[in-house]
């Protein structure tokens, strides 16, 4: 056991720190936020990002080289998060197509797929979205019904999906369809890549809680798809769509926690009640400092997971534990800074935090159900880590 | 950085949990609750496997193991409810012997613990509501040829069964961290009164020194210069209950998990159910976190990292709110079998209670890690 970082390592993080120094958009570090009001503008402005994360060879940074990517070991990774958590970097607006779409691709497609789409995943210049919930289908994944009927040298596409983030945007979708209905519900899903330009699929923006719209509902209406864009094979894609979500649960969001937590301190330190600054408050002291416990013991469970799946090769089901407890933290810390705020706490957009902590307080609260619940999550421990009987 | 244990740290815990097993530990454990004498049979089977020369050093016969090594060991030794003061001797009593002992006290003492011939504990409460180390107040005045103890101290863990007792006094007046002496007395000298626990597989004394003279070689380090390194032994000390109550915690989550998997009602297992399956989800979660900490402040510890102090905090701040939660749910989970002595639960839910607050309220350690970061 050793918390020292090797030389190369700290070579990489100066590396990156420079870079990121450098690459930033004007402003970024001294607290200007380009677009943020307007939503196309922010989409612009995102894939921008993209684009000079590419550049400099930072995008990929987990893929292997043969696809353009960085090669970079898990131990990078925690850097790289480490550090684009501490200059609160432009959110990567096409994760989905790099850290889950990619992936899956490099493991279950084919030689043409990689080749067609492995590219511009990289460079933004496709972006990408996650067809999986349904009206009827939410942590009952399988039971999913949107259909994909044989029609010719086609498949025709009929049904909805739902809570689909960025598809309003995004060029192609990585869509669970329902292509057997006959067997049990786990069989007889097919996995497809499909082209969202089509005038047969329409997208109707959500309104979330926070104001935003960055998630649809999405309807297909006799859309198509192709053979060529099956992922694995066809009626088997529940495991193509597990492979994914194995992927999805090896993130930690626990690096801008810890961010966030610092720039709360400076807000302690900067504004005062009753005569003094907050961070004198004992009340605000010892909240802190409980709040830095949970986020030490998350950070640390993360480093636990990582050095273990350094070993594995593969995320294990302790990833869950990491979405459910980070969360909470999350939760705990933005709750605490609300409260920060006095009476203020009760505006939104006219409080001195210009809204943006309405936005952090809120988000979390979605988190926790996109990509499996809390509630799923805590199955996932129970059934797989401690062998506790599974739900009927 | 690597967060995992190596080979050798992974067969000494297999072994030692084979071994615990093998002799029996818990019931030993449970023979302690009901009053009779174990330690001295229990320190034997120890001696035999080296567990008490673990983190002595080499030139005096220990075996030169790290406090994290230690924390693996307590942690299996936590499972089983180790009725013995294995952290007392080494996380505390041989540690402020290696930093502040004289050649011969160290030559004296050191060969003799790793040989299993000599057990330490420490006495350092005196009234048990007081603020450690600052309000140590046992006065020790300075006479010809050695020291005049007297006071009274509370709560001093195996007191009638060390040998040796590491007692924290004051030389001179006021209160703070200057003036703290550190003596080593032996134990059959001092007026003892056997004190009835929470914890009772964890004996505690009363000590009365009434006007007890020692010589001048009893006193370890400088007079009145022992405050700094009896706080890092402070801090040692809970690191090792820490890991033991981390150690017992597993043990919880897998009783749990097992009672979850075979008790049936409504007939179905009643793991199966949402409420108590993600209950003990919790559990392990808690028990997952609680042990990152505490690994990460005994490495911290040894590596005199600078947010050493705050890392054992943070562990002890975490097992004190969280982990009794978990050893609470473990009784619940078991209904009405949970709350009877047969069930081991209780002993560990015992064991994290009384460790809650000592050496360190979890306010107390509220205050510190928000001084470390100079708030």
């Amino acid at each position: 056991m050793d918390f020292e970082y090797t030389e190369d390592q700290e070579r990489f993080r100066q590396e990156l720190r420079e870079w990121l120094r450098e690459n930033l958009p004007d402003g970024w570090q001294a607290g200007e936020r380009p677009g943020t009001d307007d939503p196309e503008e922010s989409v612009e402005f995102l894939l921008d990002w993209q684009q000079t994360l590419n550049e400099g060879g930072w995008a990929g940074l987990h893929w292997p080289e043969e696809y353009g990517g960085a090669d970079a070991s898990l131990l990078e990774q925690v850097i790289y998060n480490q550090e684009t958590a501490r200059v609160d970097a432009p959110a990567r607006i096409n994760a989905v197509g790099i850290d889950f779409v990619g992936p899956t691709l490099m493991e279950l497609g084919t030689e043409e797929q990689k080749e067609r789409f492995l590219p511009k995943i990289l460079s933004g210049e496709e972006l990408w979205c996650q067809g999986y919930s349904e009206p009827d289908a939410g942590s009952d994944l399988a039971s999913l019904s949107l259909s994909a009927e044989r029609n010719g040298d086609e498949f025709l596409l009929n049904g909805q999906k739902v809570w689909t983030s960025y598809a309003h945007v995004a060029d192609w979708c990585f869509l669970l369809t329902r292509t057997d209905e006959s067997g049990p519900k786990h069989h007889g899903i097919t996995v497809f890549l499909v082209d969202m330009d089509q005038e047969d699929i329409q997208t109707e923006p959500i309104h979330q809680i926070t104001d935003e719209t960055d998630f649809n509902e999405v309807f297909f209406d006799d859309a198509v798809a192709r053979d060529e864009h099956i992922v694995g094979e066809i009626d088997e894609g529940w495991e193509v769509a597990m492979t994914l979500s194995a992927f999805e649960h090896s993130m930690s969001d626990v690096f801008s926690i810890e961010q966030r937590w610092r720039s709360l301190v400076e807000f302690c330190r900067e504004h005062e009640r009753d005569g003094k600054p907050l961070a004198e408050h004992t009340h605000v002291r010892r909240e802190l400092a409980r709040l830095h416990t949970r986020i030490q013991a998350g950070k640390l469970t993360h480093y636990r997971n990582v050095s273990k799946q350094m070993e594995t090769g593969v995320p294990g089901p302790e990833g869950s534990m990491d979405k459910v407890f980070n969360n909470q933290t999350e939760k705990k810390l933005e709750n605490f800074a609300r409260r920060l705020l006095g009476a203020n706490n009760a505006l939104w957009t006219d409080g001195p935090d210009d809204g943006q902590w309405v936005t952090d307080l809120l988000m979390p609260y979605g988190k926790m159900i996109a990509g499996g619940t809390k509630d799923v999550q805590r199955n996932i421990i129970a059934e797989r880590v401690l062998g506790l009987p599974k739900d009927d | 950085m690597d967060f995992r244990i190596n080979d050798e740290q992974r067969q000494m815990r297999e072994t030692a949990r084979e071994f615990f097993e093998d002799r029996e530990v818990l019931e030993r454990a449970r023979e302690r609750i009901d009053g009779e004498a174990v330690v001295d049979d229990l320190w034997a089977d120890l001696s035999e496997m080296d567990y008490p020369a673990l983190t002595i050093p080499l030139e005096y016969n220990g075996l030169g193991d790290d406090v994290l090594y230690l924390s693996l060991l307590l942690e299996e030794a936590g499972r089983v409810a180790l009725p013995a003061p294995l952290p007392e001797t080494l996380a505390f009593g041989a540690f402020v012997l290696d930093e502040l002992g004289t050649d011969d006290q160290k030559e004296e003492f050191l060969p003799a613990i790793a040989d299993g011939d000599r057990r330490l504990s420490f006495a350092l409460y005196e009234s048990g509501q007081e603020s450690l180390p600052r309000d140590i107040q046992l006065a020790a005045a300075p006479t010809d040829d050695g020291y005049r103890l007297d006071g009274t101290k509370t709560l001093v863990p195996f007191g009638e069964q060390v040998d040796t007792i590491v007692v924290a006094a004051r030389t001179g007046s006021g209160t703070g961290m200057e003036g703290i002496s550190l003596f080593l007395v032996d134990a059959e000298r001092v007026d003892s009164e056997p004190q009835d626990t929470l914890d009772r597989t964890r004996p505690a004394t009363k000590l009365h020194f009434d006007d007890l003279i020692v010589d001048e070689d009893a006193l370890l380090g400088t007079e009145g210069g022992g405050g700094s390194v009896l706080q890092k032994a402070m801090d040692r000390y809970t690191v090792a209950t820490c890991a033991m109550t981390v150690g017992a915690a597993s043990r919880a989550v897998e009783m749990s998990s097992e009672y979850g998997s075979q008790r049936e009602q409504f007939d179905k297992p009643i793991g199966q159910f949402q409420a108590v399956k993600h209950r003990i989800a919790d559990m392990w979660m808690a028990t997952q976190a609680a042990r990152s900490l505490t690994y990460y402040a005994a490495w911290a510890l040894e590596n005199d990292e600078p947010d050493a102090a705050r890392a054992v905090s943070e562990a002890k701040l975490f097992c004190s709110e969280q982990l009794t939660q978990v050893f609470a749910d473990d009784i619940h989970n078991h209904g009405g079998m949970g709350f009877t002595s047969e069930h081991d639960g209780h002993i560990y839910f015992k064991q994290a209670k009384a460790w809650e607050t000592f050496l360190g309220t979890p306010t107390e350690h509220l205050d510190r890690i928000a001084d470390s970061h100079e708030l």
